[in-house]
């Protein structure tokens, strides 16, 4: 074999070692933060024991990993992974390092459906514990079908997706805005509450749901890596000179992207900065192969958001600090440090 | 000779803007097509029509026979590639990366050993082995446009499509690429032809098998170096006053630009 190729395939490895890593990582401190909390200490070996049921553990120890923390952790991880993969999918697809799952309106969406239960009482379910969810998921589903009304315009440009997520994100904050205007003040923390993005809300059956939902989205994420790779390195006559169509291939990936985000969010509330910095992070890991830079968006998002959160909770224990502040206080200042020694070492 | 392209009567406009008007040609094996005229005059329209980058109004294009309106994207790509004047990225990738994208018409998702070292060959075909693992946004523009050519080349495509390709190039590697792409045409073991829009005249006399003069959206006049290239023509064509050295067993014909043509008022 060629000695170019050779080098390509080494570089190629090495990269997918990486990622393993990654993977291994965070296996490991998701052990670590299932016998870690404010209720109870366990070593890993122990917690691992627990978990794989080669040590019976008291009903209590139990109960705290298996319907406390497993639930929380597993969203962490599930929901980091989504949000991650949706934020680099959107960048790539709408060829802008600015965006991120959010950009386009469909947070806003689920703002505003969480605002209709909470404020007016307005749900499509009968059951009120799942009114917010039933709700932000449904009006971040109406952003997705105006997405798709969107791609149905012929030849719209990526400008115009963001442009349009823009004007959404307004109209649907300022009717947000009226509500919270005449809420009480119970109905304004709920709300306020629901917009930090916390992990405290999912059940076991909510984490694994969404777990079923985002392993079954996934795959196509990954087989449209090689279009991404023509989309976001030289735009739409540069896919289309490869075979790719970039109107077609725009609608798909935005609407994976934001079913991956509305399914996530409709049960954490409002997690906006991992989506935008952990694929950026990711790539300057693994460079911007999409075929590389999904998996590692993937694990990177689903330990950025299980670190972030194992600190929220543990830190001023037995205060929980939602896992979206601490993205952001935490995420905030990593990400412009690794931007910064980025660019100076070329990036 | 079998036909690669072949255009028929092509019309498009930009809203009123006739910017084709019934342009026609046609293509053989093995034949390298430059396209001359001034900016505007329709050339990068004509060629991102035939790789349905855009749609005409009217008009046949056909590929070894078979009309493109039948083809998708992925399947054209792989009869057909397309280097554009320039490419504004916006995610870098590495060189070797980059024109690896030009196998994606021919692969699902894996890339096999076959595909690398086409990539690495074409690399080292065009000098750029020393830039493979170099990313795309850190060379300089002539860099970039030798390794888009590459990705075209190594897309393996029947017919390669080059708008302006070497206009960001320096006066050695313009040679060197038209040389390259002179090779490839001219390797009758396999039946590859090109269409270059290029604005250097003497590049084009030069390498060319034949030459299409487009004017204001009208294929003016079609044919041989020696038959296009009249100081008539370039005077139609350009406004330009040329004299013409012609053809010698050793050197090329060449055209000598001499001065603007300045109309007068009462014209």
């Amino acid at each position: 074999m060629d000695s170019i190729s050779q080098k390509h395939i080494e570089n190629s490895k090495s990269q997918i070692i990486v990622i393993f890593i990654l993977c291994i990582v965070t296996f490991l401190f998701a052990i670590f933060a299932m016998g870690w909390g404010s209720s109870s200490n366990l070593d890993v070996l122990t917690t691992m024991k627990i978990l794989f049921g080669l040590e019976s553990a008291d009903q209590l120890q139990s109960d705290i990993i298996w319907k406390l923390r497993f639930p929380r952790i597993l969203m962490a991880i599930v929901g980091g992974a989504a949000l991650a993969t949706a934020g680099a999918l959107m960048q790539g697809c709408l060829g802008n390092p600015l965006v991120s799952p959010l950009t386009l309106g469909v947070a806003s969406g689920a703002a505003l459906g969480a605002a209709f239960a909470i404020v007016l009482g307005f749900s499509i379910v009968s059951s009120s514990e799942l009114a917010i969810v039933a709700n932000a998921f449904l009006f971040s589903l109406i952003v997705v079908a105006i997405i798709i009304q969107l791609g149905n315009i012929r030849s719209i440009s990526a400008e115009s997706y963001i442009l349009v997520g823009i004007a959404i994100t307004f109209i649907a904050g300022a009717i947000v805005s009226t509500m919270q205007y005449f809420a009480t003040d119970a109905q304004l923390s709920q709300l306020a509450h629901w917009s930090f993005g916390s992990l405290s809300r999912p059940t076991l059956e909510n984490a694994l749901l969404v777990s079923l939902v985002v392993i079954a989205l996934m795959p196509s994420a990954l087989k449209w890596s090689w279009d991404l790779n023509a989309l976001s390195l030289g735009g739409d006559d540069f896919a289309k000179s490869t075979g790719v169509n970039p109107e077609s291939t725009r609608v798909r990936i935005l609407i994976l992207s934001a079913l991956m985000t509305s399914v996530v969010i409709a049960f954490t509330g409002l997690i906006g900065f991992l989506g935008l910095a952990a694929p950026h992070m990711s790539r300057l890991i693994v460079g911007n192969d999409y075929r590389k830079l999904i998996p590692c968006s993937c694990v990177f998002g689903a330990l950025l958001m299980l670190f972030a959160d194992t600190v929220g909770r543990t830190l001023f224990a037995p205060v929980v600090i939602p896992v979206g502040i601490m993205l952001s206080v935490i995420g905030g200042p990593f990400f412009m440090y690794l931007l910064l020694k980025g660019k100076g070492a070329g990036h | 000779m079998n036909e690669i392209l072949d255009v028929e009567n092509l019309n498009f406009s930009w809203g009123r803007n006739h910017v084709l008007k019934d342009a026609s040609i046609s293509i053989g094996e093995n034949e390298l097509v430059a396209i001359l005229g001034v900016n505007g005059a329709g050339k990068s329209t004509l060629l991102k029509c035939i790789n349905k980058i855009l749609t005409p109004s009217s008009g046949k294009i056909r590929i070894s026979g078979d009309d493109i309106a039948q083809y998708n994207l992925a399947k054209l790509a792989t009869k057909v590639s397309y280097v554009p004047q320039s490419v504004l990225t916006s995610f870098s990738m590495d060189v070797f990366d980059v024109v690896l994208l030009g196998r994606r018409p021919h692969i699902t998702w894996r890339i096999s050993d076959k595909d690398r070292d086409m990539v690495s060959e074409t690399l080292r075909y065009l000098g750029l082995e020393d830039f493979a693992f170099r990313r795309f946004d850190q060379l300089s523009g002539g860099e970039r446009q030798r390794v888009i050519i590459a990705k075209a080349i190594a897309q393996d495509p029947c017919l390669l499509l080059m708008d302006e390709p070497t206009s960001d190039l320096d006066l050695k590697n313009q040679i060197e690429v038209m040389k390259r792409m002179r090779e490839i045409v001219s390797d009758t073991s396999k039946p590859k032809s090109a269409l270059i829009a290029i604005h250097d005249i003497n590049v084009a006399a030069r390498f060319a098998d034949r030459i299409v003069l487009l004017h204001q959206g009208e294929i003016m006049a079609e044919g041989t170096p020696e038959t296009v290239l009249t100081e008539e023509n370039i005077a139609e064509v350009f406004g330009v006053t040329s004299s013409i050295v012609e053809k010698t067993r050793y050197k090329p014909l060449r055209v000598i630009i001499q001065d603007e043509i300045v109309k007068s008022e009462e014209e």
